[in-house]
């Protein structure tokens, strides 16, 4: 049996997002996940310090030519905590037996 | 929260999870325009060897090495800006695809090129780079499609 955890810190729906946008990144451009989930520069930093203070994600700034640009990217510690995020609600839709289809 | 979350919020969680990593996957998808535009830069690259002047050759190398230096920079730039998927989407599949895909190109077009010259044709490498151009426009598409059903069946929450 898989292991799973429900973790209520990425669960918070626009953090779900965020982390779901890193999961599949190695890095992602801070505007980028911005303009993905139509938020606010100060909404989008909120979320990521949180996430970082967890130690879930990690921020890289740094600059582009004369550009400051803001990176961020998940730990392993982060990607862990969400994959037995993502095993928690299979195991939740599974339970209810209902199936879980890939779109 | 998580005795309070219903099956069916755990269901739309998930399709969200889902969603955006595919979000992500769908970034790194190449442009249809650049397979053509290898293809041509191997065409150009061809007539070079086949008129084999100085001149011809001090053009067409320089426009093959540059042309593919903007369009490959272009590609891999445009990840950047954006998000860089995660290497692990694309496993020992995905890059055997690639491999098979490059190998198939470059072996059919350099193969084809010695065969037309042995044949007695005129301009050989650059009628078998058009050949191995036009199998690189078309099939290339083909090869995308294969890399995004890689890298979706490797996501996170997938089935397996």
């Amino acid at each position: 049996m898989t292991a799973s955890r429900f973790d209520e810190l990425i669960h918070a729906p626009t953090r779900l997002s965020i982390v779901s946008l890193l999961a599949a990144s190695e890095w992602a451009d801070f505007k980028f996940i911005r303009d993905s989930l139509r938020l606010s520069d100060s909404a989008l930093s909120k979320q990521l310090t949180t996430l970082e203070e967890a130690g879930y994600v990690e921020i890289r700034k740094g600059f582009v030519g004369k550009r400051p640009r803001t990176s961020a990217r998940l730990t392993r510690v982060g990607r862990a905590a969400f994959e037995l995020h993502v095993a928690a609600l299979q195991e939740m839709v599974v339970r209810s037996g209902a199936s879980i289809l890939p779109r | 929260m998580s005795e309070q979350l219903s099956p069916g919020e755990a269901a739309q969680a998930l399709d969200e999870i889902q969603r955006r990593q595919q979000q992500v996957i769908d970034l790194a998808a190449i442009p249809a325009w650049y397979w053509w535009a290898v293809g041509g830069l191997m065409v150009v690259l061809g007539a070079g060897v086949d008129v084999r002047t100085p001149t011809a050759i001090g053009i067409a190398v320089p426009v093959f090495v540059v042309g593919m230096l903007a369009v490959n920079g272009w590609v891999i730039g445009r990840a950047f800006r954006h998000a860089q998927p995660r290497n692990g989407l694309l496993d020992g599949h995905g890059v055997v695809s690639i491999l098979g895909f490059v190998a198939v190109i470059a072996g059919g077009t350099i193969g084809l090129a010695f065969a037309l010259r042995g044949a007695g044709a005129h301009y050989p490498a650059t009628w078998a780079c058009l050949a191995g151009g036009l199998v690189m426009g078309l099939a290339g598409p083909a090869l995308n499609r294969v890399l995004r059903r890689v890298m979706l069946s490797n996501r996170a929450g997938s089935a397996r």
